[in-house]
């Protein structure tokens, strides 16, 4: 039987574990209603153009096709498409039409259709024929920038979505204080989510006009407001269902995409169930990573202490400003002033419009692109003045107990220090060879980055939802169920929140199990994303589970004749503390609070003294008191042919501090697959488009490079630096996105230690080892 | 113009019509009911709907059904034993090498056609074997570590 200490901490097989290795039925892209449509989009193959003339007269006469929506269909009203900010939010950029007149990228969709199958709505949409007026587009942020470039909206100047500053102390104070100044710009690319279950909706409209909406999502709440705003419902007639699980996020499904709206107008249209799912191809063109240029500036002193950090970035939002606008504000706040203490401070960032593809969220969220920056700069610094680089990040970082930079309350727990000086044990950091020495042709060096940007939610950022509730219930055979908003991307969410409510609950673990939920019967949680699933959703539904505690001591306080402050819950069992032999099961608390007046006994039925009747229902709902800061540092050794530029990592080390580690499985399991996204990154992806036309050039698995498993270190060691910190369920902070911040420093660190080639543009490709070699 | 194809799913032999470009996948997924295989790319590139054809490992997108006449297929559906699980899921259970999932059927119908070759693979013949599957939340480690338990070759941890 399960108590706390082996309910939590313990790598509990995970809840749907089961399901995913016999078909996993469970995923949106499996939602098949009766007489339910298919529906597909037509979309632009101009980056910039007016819809001068449409004619669908041919693809409507096409047996089978049900319904055709062409601009002049639906709604042009404007919005936001991204979840975690509501649509008044101060920050949002409304500048996206569902289907508009004007296309500003490739692929844009420009009509949809709904079909009795999905191959006569393909046979329909080549059936349209649109006359496009092309206009100028602009494919790069120096054209975009460039005086008399084409404006891609009517509210920017000079194409720029987004311009920000911010100062702290006294930046040329700074930088004539400092010895020396290391200046350099790097450069990141556009990759792409590849979640492996594409973007997939299915909308049901029924006859008194409420759409009922599944889909592949990060967020149930966002998706409700997103898609009631663009349609002009009111928020209680959409309802979104919950599915068990997706088929993985990384934040590339925290937005709406054109499919919800589309499906739904053409399911009002056709009475029918309309499903939309993207192609691999549509998904090139729809989720992607902000590709952003840094110039970082940085005095130090010859003591290696930091005197002034100034940095501007630069930021390709594409068409729409959507993620493009937050990205930008998460990569400078968060990326260049968390992790290294600097008294002085300047950073300039501008996320700008071109006709590209938009730019869409990331795990990490513009913390990747500035650890390449800042992680690297450091290594650089440290050569010049002979430094150690893992003494320097000592140095120059934050201990436990102090204050927070930026924010109310204190850095509670935080383990930097120790995870750098245990994974640099780990690695053999002492041993570690002087740059380009290695006399062999295929040459090995190891690496160090760190984790620059700290996220366990998003509590104290302005407009952005945090909070979250749940409900917990009792039931007559002991078990519990959970009813929450909050989605499993594939992290194990589900499993973590089964574990923290039978910690709670004292009963064993397979004894509680995520119900079903929609929009009509949970309450609100903010999305999936930020790393805050452990956190803050954690938080809530241990609360909920401590509410639904208190009946139940309350119940079996009538049964065992003690008061509800005298009694504990262990093992599906609650007992008078100091007295364990009084006690009684949870499910008899449980059957008890459901019986109805009278109790069945040997003696026939008996009054039922239970002063407190009905189901065990405890519920929370509530906003996380801070977000937790948690560390991380990685360590890597990689092997770089030098007559080929091919690079391998043969070996990783991740020492974290994420407070108390609640499924060390799964813990690990975000570690190893935030190394696969790491490493892609870094060496191998590139969404790519045509330089002249804008079209996407990587649009299939055949062209888009990311590692398999042959690509991957056999080696991949997870060092968890535990501690209890109070803002957490159990002590737990945060991890996912730690793990996708620090690899791209410290994969390119490695490769300098190797080669002595230092390479400040992603995805460092054989090409460019060999010409910063001198090879090609 | 649909054709009569007579072939054997999970053991049971079936008789379907199929048009000429009617994939193996979507007469699984749609017309049998069999979800196990995921549609990831539609084009050979991620591996989520692999299948067993004669135990060969195939992606079912690629495969027209019209040239199937005869085949036997062995879809995830067909490995586990009156509940019983088959010891590829048995082991990506205990090892915990599934994350979303939506990949872990297709690398499971991978890695049984590995084991069937080749029983007791090297770290390095598993990666080989399991290359045609993408998976973009484990970093394979787990799988890898689910396969070589499977092999009988090292415990769950």
């Amino acid at each position: 039987m399960a108590t706390i200490s082996d309910t939590v901490g313990t790598r509990v097989r995970h809840h749907d574990a089961i399901d995913k290795v016999t078909g996993g039925r469970g995923y949106p892209v499996n939602v098949n209603l009766a007489g339910m449509l298919h529906g597909r989009m037509l979309r632009s193959p101009y980056a910039h153009a007016r819809i001068v003339r449409m004619d669908i007269d041919e693809a409507k006469a096409l047996a089978g096709v049900r319904a055709i929506l062409t601009p002049d269909d639906v709604p042009q009203v404007k919005y936001s498409p991204i979840y975690f900010m509501p649509t008044e939010g101060l920050a949002c950029i409304q500048d996206m039409t569902l289907m508009g007149r004007i296309v500003r990228h490739v692929g844009q969709p420009v009509a949809a259709i709904a079909a009795d199958t999905m191959e006569i709505a393909e046979q329909a949409a080549q059936l349209i024929d649109v006359e496009y007026e092309e206009l100028p587009a602009v494919l790069t942020v120096e054209d975009a920038m460039a005086d008399g470039a084409p404006a891609i909206h009517d509210y920017t100047s000079g194409n720029v979505a987004v311009d920000e500053t911010f100062e702290t102390g006294d930046p040329d104070a700074g930088f004539a204080a400092a010895d020396h100044v290391f200046e350099q710009t790097y450069e990141t690319q556009r990759i792409n989510v590849c979640a492996l279950e594409p973007h997939v909706c299915v909308a049901d409209v029924d006859v008194y006009g409420n759409v009922t909406i599944h889909s592949s999502m990060q967020h149930l709440f966002g998706l409700r407001e997103k898609l009631a705003f663009v349609l002009g419902l009111p928020v209680s007639k959409v309802k979104v269902v919950k599915p068990p699980y997706i088929g993985g996020g990384f934040g590339g499904k925290l937005d709406i995409t054109p499919i919800e709206p589309l499906s739904a107008l053409l399911s009002m249209e056709t009475n029918r169930p309309v499903r939309m799912a993207l192609s691999r191809s549509e998904e090139f063109v729809t989720s992607n990573k902000c590709p952003i240029r840094i110039r970082l500036k940085t005095g130090v002193k010859s003591d290696g202490t930091i005197t002034v950090r100034e940095a501007s970035s630069l930021l390709d939002a594409g068409a729409y400003a959507t993620h493009g606008s937050t990205v930008i504000m998460v990569h400078g706040l968060f990326g260049y002033c968390f992790t290294y203490k600097c008294p002085n401070r300047r950073w300039h960032g501008r996320s700008v419009h071109t006709n590209n593809v938009t730019s869409g969220g990331f795990r990490g969220y513009g913390g990747p692109q500035a650890s390449f920056a800042v992680e690297q700069q450091i290594d650089e610094i440290c050569e010049k003045l002979e430094l150690d680089p893992v003494e320097f990040r000592i140095r120059n970082s934050h201990s436990e107990g102090d204050d927070h930079p930026f924010f109310d309350g204190s850095f509670t727990t935080y383990r930097f220090h120790e995870c750098l000086r245990k994974g640099a044990a780990r690695i053999g950091w002492s041993d570690r060879k002087a740059p380009g020495s290695d006399p062999r042709p295929v040459k090995t060096g190891i690496g160090l980055g760190c984790a620059v940007t700290w996220t366990s939610n998003c509590t104290a950022q302005p407009d952005l939802y945090e909070h979250s509730g749940a409900f917990i219930k009792l039931n007559p055979d002991g078990s519990a169920d959970i009813a929450s908003a909050a989605i499993d991307i594939g992290c194990g969410q589900n499993t973590i929140f089964c574990q923290i409510v039978a910690a709670e609950l004292g009963i064993p673990v397979d004894m509680v199990r995520m119900s079903s939920a929609d929009t009509s019967n949970v309450p609100f949680d903010a999305p999936m994303h930020a790393s805050r699933g452990t956190n803050a959703v954690g938080a809530t539904v241990k609360a909920a589970a401590a509410d639904a505690k208190d009946q139940l001591f309350r119940v079996a306080g009538t049964m065992l004749d003690a008061s509800p402050d005298d009694l504990d819950a262990r093992d599906g069992r609650v007992f008078v503390k100091g007295a364990e032999v009084v006690s009684v099961s949870i499910a008899e608390v449980a059957a008890r609070a459901d019986s109805p007046l009278v109790t069945m006994t040997r003696q026939g039925p008996q009054p039922d003294a239970t002063p407190y009747r009905g189901t065990i229902i405890g519920s929370a709902a509530m906003n996380p008191a801070v977000s937790p800061i948690p560390a991380g540092a990685m360590f890597v050794e990689v092997a770089v042919n030098t007559d080929t530029g091919e690079v391998r990592v043969l070996r990783a080390v991740y020492a974290h501090d994420i407070g108390r580690v609640i499924n060390p499985a799964g813990a690990e399991g975000q570690v190893e697959g935030g190394l696969q996204q790491g490493i892609g990154y870094t060496l191998m992806e590139h969404t790519q488009f045509d330089p002249e036309t804008g079209a996407c050039l990587s649009g299939d698995f055949l062209d888009y490079k990311m590692p398999t498993a042959v690509e991957m270190p056999s080696k991949i060691e997870c060092i968890f630096i535990e501690s209890d910190d109070p803002n957490g369920p159990f002590g737990a902070k945060s991890l996912s996105e730690c793990c996708l911040i620090a690899p791209p420093g410290a994969i390119a660190n490695a490769i300098y230690n190797a080669t002595g080639a230092r390479i400040r543009e992603l995805p460092i490709t054989p090409e460019k080892i060999l010409r910063a070699l001198g090879r090609l | 113009m649909k054709q009569k194809v007579t072939i054997t799913v999970n053991g049971e032999p079936t008789e379907l019509w199929a048009a000429p470009h009617e994939t193996l996948l979507e007469t699984l997924r749609n017309e049998m009911h069999l979800v196990g295989a995921k549609q990831g790319c539609d084009t050979g590139g991620c591996g989520c709907c692999t299948v067993l054809i004669d135990g060969q490992s195939r992606y079912s997108c690629m495969t027209y059904t019209v040239t199937l006449n005869g085949r036997n297929i062995t879809s995830v559906e067909g490995l586990a034993d009156n509940g019983e699980l088959d010891a590829v899921q048995q082991a990506f259970v205990d090892t915990g090498a599934v994350q979303c999932g939506y990949c872990t059927c297709g690398m499971i119908m991978a890695a049984k056609h590995l084991l069937s070759v080749n029983p007791k693979p090297s770290d390095r013949e598993i990666r080989k074997g399991l290359s045609g599957n993408l998976c973009r939340c484990t970093g394979y480690h787990k799988i890898v570590e689910a396969v070589r338990v499977a092999s009988g070759q090292h415990e769950a941890s």
